[in-house]
């Protein structure tokens, strides 16, 4: 199979090479660059309002995805995460002499962030280590239970939510009135997130954690620590939704219990869905699918008989859903691949290579 | 932690590697277990055999952790095991392979066998690769040869044959670098080839090696054990070598009904 005569340290390199350059990361790098370039071309609101939420969105999904293919877990927890991290921060930032609610602090936006994503980090440690015992649909329960408690906590402990929330959030000045760098920021974030989330599942940790998800009473008879490989990976993956939730507060300006109630927990978990839970480019792709359907398929002609805007969309979102179930359980993001498997069958029957399955039975991996 | 020490040491003396006491695991009504007892020493190889449904995956299951004792005791290396938890076994050096396979099988064949080393050595939680995960990569592809999985190496478990499974379930408990090895079954589904590979292979190891066997296949049994104890409804019903055991009336009389079952194709 390998070139002989190459010396061992050539071929590995070159090896580790193609490996890089496999048709998925080529397609990731493309679409980072056309996102990177968007603001040259790209309407303000295409770019600053599309495109910023789509990224928002995608980090948070993206830890849902993150859980779900390696761990084996479907978290509706994220939402929450996220939220905490927002209301810490609005708590943080605003100033004492705001016309707001809530306790400003009047801190620094950068130690508003520490001090957020600290919080948040700690919240999810308690919170996975109490689901960390359940799988399936009992992890699903329990995380839907903590959105729902989530939501009532910040709802009665009006200190800390400012009886309707907090308004007047400012990003730090490097985003204030940028909305453009703020977007280029949550395009390099999610990037980070995208290339750590990959590269995790190559580590002894991440390995780890799919033995988890595959036979966790496997798991256990070799010596691991189930329930803590759990625990971290939940910590993790609140720690990441805490960073969307930052941005999320800053790109909103404003924070409120409703924000953080059942109905925007379940639309990340169609985001995800949407893009395939297994596959972590899915959830961006998700994510934009959803944003836009969200600004521009409410107004087509025909759908905009259906009730009112709010009607409409979830109309438009429930039946999407709907199809994507039906065509692929793994989301767009499968489709993609069946596509591109497609694609590749054919191309071998042309040349008359009967090499197919082999590489077709190869499907797609997290 | 004193008298755990001393007992640990008086045991290694005997050279005494398992105890069991009076182990009874009831299932609601069900008893599956009524009261075993079983010794067995450093270097033994005991093969464990009895009827469907007598007790003896319940039996691994009660040395591994896997399931905990109604009443009774186990002790390990002179160590009380009962209330201990599956994941302390394997620095204890218990390794075990499970009856219906239990594989990694979203992931490969090398990573499987990478997996199995890492849980015992703490290395699962961190996030860089070392040295000693290179030792582990070695010893994982070494352990695809012995099982004769190397060609198919780089194959997500989850694709494997049915008889590859079983072999990679087997590198499994022994790449783990065990000092007590239960097998569960390890030749049902196996064609006659791959049988008689098996045994060589049980034969070949390390005779320090501890091993407990569970197998249907009466000539798998006798040839690879040294001793052979009997089960039936949950208790022990006969103990010796493959020879006693061979022309033992009493087994026969428990075998005779399902006799073509258990030489057969088994499940
Ligand atoms: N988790 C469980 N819950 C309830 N009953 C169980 C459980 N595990 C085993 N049993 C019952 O305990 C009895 C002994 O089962 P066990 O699996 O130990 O038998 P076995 O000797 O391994 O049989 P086989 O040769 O079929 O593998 C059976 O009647 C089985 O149905
Ligand atoms: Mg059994």
């Amino acid at each position: 199979m390998s070139p002989t005569g190459a010396a061992p340290g050539r071929a590995q390199s070159r090896r580790t090479l193609r490996r890089l350059l496999s048709a998925r990361n080529v397609v990731v790098a493309a679409a980072t660059a056309l996102a990177l370039l968007l603001p040259l071309f790209g309407s303000n609101f295409f770019v600053e309002f599309v495109m910023t939420r789509t990224m928002i969105l995608g980090i948070a999904a993206a830890t849902i995805v993150f859980l779900a293919a390696y761990g084996g877990m479907v978290s509706l927890a994220q939402y929450l995460l996220a939220g905490v991290a927002g209301f810490m921060v609005g708590n943080a930032v605003v100033a004492q002499d705001a016309w707001s609610k809530g306790l400003k602090l009047g801190w620094n936006p950068w130690v508003a962030v520490l001090f957020a994503l600290a919080v948040t980090t700690a919240v999810a440690f308690v919170l996975g280590a109490l689901a960390s015992r359940t799988t399936g649909i009992y992890f699903l329960m329990i995380t839907l239970t903590y959105a729902v408690i989530g939501y009532y906590v910040f709802g009665s402990i009006t200190p800390l939510s400012g009886f309707g929330g907090i308004t007047g959030i400012d990003p730090p000045g490097l985003f204030e009135d940028h909305p453009q760098r703020m977007y280029l920021a949550l395009v390099v974030l999610s990037v980070l997130v995208y290339v750590a989330f990959r590269v995790l599942a190559v580590t002894p940790f991440g390995l780890a954690l799919q033995g988890i998800r595959d036979d966790p009473v496997r798991m256990a008879s070799l010596g691991f620590n189930v329930s803590l490989h759990r625990t971290l990976a939940f910590t993790l993956a609140g720690f990441t939704a805490g960073l969307a939730g930052v941005f999320n507060v800053w790109w909103n300006g404003q924070i409120d219990p409703t924000s953080i109630s059942i109905g925007p927990t379940l639309d990340l978990l169609i985001v995800a869905v949407i893009g395939g839970t297994l596959s972590l480019e899915g959830a961006w792709l998700g994510a934009f699918v959803f944003v836009a359907a969200n600004n521009y398929l409410r107004n087509l002609p025909l759908v905009d008989h259906i009730g009112i805007t709010e009607a409409r969309f979830n109309t438009i979102v429930g039946v999407l859903v709907l199809l994507i179930m039906i065509l692929s359980p793994d989301g767009l993001a499968g489709i993609i691949d069946r596509i591109r498997l497609g694609l590749r069958r054919l191309v071998h029957l042309s040349r008359g290579s009967g090499a197919g399955p082999a590489e077709a039975a190869a499907g797609s991996k997290p | 932690m004193n008298t755990d020490a001393a007992a640990a040491a008086s045991a290694d003396r005997r050279g005494s590697l398992l105890n069991l006491e009076a182990v009874v695991v009831a299932f609601g009504g069900l008893q599956a277990l009524g009261g075993v007892d079983l010794q067995v020493w450093k270097g033994d190889r005991l093969a464990l055999l009895g009827p469907n449904g007598a007790g003896k995956t319940t039996l691994f299951n009660v040395i591994a952790g896997d399931v905990k004792p109604t009443s009774g005791r186990v002790t390990i290396k002179g160590i009380d095991c009962t209330e201990l938890p599956a994941r302390f076994r394997p620095r204890l050096g218990v390794a075990r392979t499970y009856q219906k396979t239990r594989l990694f099988r979203g992931l490969t064949v090398e990573d499987n066998l990478y997996l199995a080393q890492t849980g015992r050595s703490g290395r699962h939680l961190a996030l860089l690769r070392s040295g000693v995960d290179a030792e582990f990569r070695e010893r994982a592809r070494a352990m695809a040869e012995t099982v004769w999985l190397a060609d198919v190496i780089g194959v997500t478990a989850g694709d494997l044959s049915h008889g590859q499974q079983r072999q990679l379930e087997i590198g499994m408990a022994l790449v783990t670098g065990p000092e007590f090895v239960m097998l569960d079954e390890p030749a049902s589904g196996l064609s006659r080839g791959e049988r008689e590979r098996l045994v060589q292979l049980l034969l070949s190891l390390d005779p320090d090696i501890t091993l407990l066997l569970i197998e249907h296949d009466m000539d798998v049994a006798l040839r690879a054990a040294q001793r052979v104890m009997v089960m039936n409804e949950g208790e022990t019903v006969a103990s010796g070598t493959p020879d006693e055991i061979r022309v033992d009336p009493l087994v026969h009389a428990i075998y005779l009904g399902s006799e073509a079952g258990l030489r057969g194709a088994d499940p």
